[in-house]
């Protein structure tokens, strides 16, 4: 306990130099359009952001809004209609060819003819052919530890409940030593308990690893728990309507969830997502 | 945490799997006797003529004192049938790969695919027996012709219902679509092809037994036409007997094999499939 603290202690010093730091993560003017059926759909408008290097930030917003989107677009996936983004001041493809981000979906997406360890391996062992297959696997298993699931490198994965599933997921992730990590609703499948266990996981990594970590979520406890900051995304057309920093100390445990920054974070968040709702309907 | 164990322990019962699917078998083999016996009784009771339906042991009786011809007619089948399958798995999977890897060519070609699928392909083996004679040749491309279809649009299938995540994940490690075809897209498509291949391998037992109809001087086909000929109806159905057989057996070497080589594939029950 003692050395969280001390870390976390460090952690929000070195936040203060961040502030000064350029962007880890810069979108200047995205805009994304989709063609759908023949006719041209703006999805993403006008979307300035900047991600220091080693935050944690969270996009949260109506179905929808575009989140998803602007986390393909950082991942390389989608190239924007409009505007500019860098990843460590590369284009995303280049990030992607540095290997510098790593991916986690809603679904974990193993291969069921794979067992965990293989699993957590894959993506290194895709990305980089040289590597040996024991260096790979050794990496596996490290990061398997990293995320709890030491005793379970050998199971398929319709032998693994979903939590467990998605601590694979994050830990093939984590395999490729991004600089980035990427979450498009990592725990949205996961019961209510297993979520709070995932995001006590994920905190837990970041603290021990200084990734950068962009996470899309529907949920408001988790976008306030887990994060330095929270861009609220609203629909009609797709855009940031308010970016909003958590003020919440670190280290963050149950007993933040109980904590007034908490309830007040928590609350204004909602009335923005609340307002932003609305204005969808419309 | 809820469905942690629920699959768990598909490695460690499989012998325990093989007792309980031959005791899963019971019934089915009573309802068989069962059949078989009301049958004899129905053909005794009535008198009916041997040349309009034989007894079971009428029909046993045949098997016994032509089990000779029968083994040698069978031997020829299980060749055509072997040689037609191999070459129909190995055509059906070029046709679904080039049709994946090259987009533009696979939307010419799969229309195309489908109107030949609806050509009556019965129709195909005088032409084929006129092209290439008596021999083997005429009988392996009618069932190529039949078998192919439902390997193709299996793989297909399989090949196409990668979910896009993962297909996204390859792209964010910069891996090429050759290396999402081999590492992905191929494995995840086996459990369909093995659907695939399954029903191709029924159909090929079909194909052979047609193309021998058409023209042949041996096999199965060639003993029920030629029995038809002699109004010898318990041969017609010692032939078939035969026939069944063959099928069946070449049937559960694909299910073994499916169940060696992808281990991981949805078991499938055709009476609790909703459940």
């Amino acid at each position: 306990m003692n050395v969280r603290v001390m870390t976390a202690a460090a952690r929000n010093a070195a936040f203060a130099a961040e502030k000064s730091a350029p962007a880890h993560i810069a979108a200047r003017g995205v805009a994304v359009d989709f063609t759908v059926e023949g006719r041209r759909q703006r999805v993403l408008n006008e979307i300035n952001l900047a991600v220091p290097k080693g935050s944690f930030v969270s996009l949260i917003g109506p179905s929808g809004c575009g989140k998803s989107t602007l986390l393909k677009v950082m991942a390389g996936l989608v190239a924007p209609t409009e505007g500019e983004m860098t990843v460590a001041g590369m284009t995303p493809q280049q990030a992607v060819k540095a290997r510098l981000i790593g991916l986690v979906f809603q679904e974990a997406t193993l291969l069921p003819w794979k067992n965990a360890l293989e699993n957590a391996a894959f993506l290194l062992m895709t990305a980089d052919d040289s590597i040996k297959k024991s260096d790979a696997f050794d990496r596996a298993a490290a990061m398997l530890r990293l995320v709890g699931l030491e005793d379970a490198d050998k199971k398929r994965p319709n032998q693994l409940s979903g939590g467990m599933r998605q601590r694979v997921a994050i830990a093939r992730a984590l395999a490729l030593d991004p600089e980035v990590l990427l979450m498009d609703e990592p725990f949205g499948a996961l019961d209510a308990i297993t979520r709070e266990e995932m995001s006590d996981c994920l905190l837990d990594i970041w603290e021990r690893t200084h990734k950068t970590i962009v996470l899309v979520t529907h949920s408001i406890d988790e976008a306030v728990f887990l994060s330095r900051e929270v861009h609220v995304m609203g629909t009609g057309p797709a855009r940031i309507i308010e970016t909003l920093p958590i003020t919440l100390p670190h280290p963050r445990t149950e007993d933040s969830y109980s904590a007034p920054a908490f309830a007040a974070a928590e609350a204004r968040l909602r009335s923005l997502l609340i307002e932003s709702h609305k204005r969808g309907r419309r | 945490m809820t469905d942690a164990t629920l699959d768990g322990s598909g490695g460690v019962a499989s012998r325990g799997a093989v007792g309980k699917g031959l005791q899963g078998l019971i019934p089915a083999l009573l309802l068989a006797l069962g059949l078989v016996v009301f049958w004899e009784v129905v053909i005794r009771l009535f008198s009916v003529p041997t040349f309009v339906l034989p007894a079971p042991t009428a029909i046993f009786a045949s098997l016994v004192v032509h089990w000779k011809p029968l083994l040698v007619a069978a031997k020829a089948t299980a060749l055509e049938v072997l040689f037609g399958f191999v070459l129909s798995a190995v055509v059906g999977i070029a046709v679904a790969l080039v049709i994946v890897r090259f987009e533009r060519f696979g939307r010419a070609l799969y229309p195309l695919i489908v109107l030949f699928q609806n050509v009556p392909k019965v129709a195909l083996a005088p032409i084929f027996i006129l092209w290439f004679g008596y021999d083997l040749a005429p009988k392996i491309l009618l069932i190529v012709v039949i078998a192919f279809f439902p390997v193709a649009i299996d793989m297909l299938a399989g090949l196409q219902s990668v979910e896009p995540s993962f297909i996204s994940l390859m792209r964010s490690v910069g891996a090429s679509q050759g290396k999402i075809m081999m590492r992905v897209r191929i494995p995840h498509s086996l459990p369909h092809l093995m659907a695939g291949l399954k029903v191709a391998i029924t159909f090929s037992v079909i194909g052979a037994i047609v193309g021998e109809f058409a023209g042949a001087n041996q096999g199965l086909g060639y003993v029920i036409q030629f029995a038809s000929t002699q109004l010898d109806t318990p041969l017609i159905f010692a032939a078939l007997i035969v026939v069944s057989v063959l099928g069946l057996a070449f049937y559960y070497i694909i299910e073994f094999a499916e169940h060696v080589l992808v281990p991981w594939a949805p078991k499938f029950d055709p009476i609790h499939s909703a459940g």
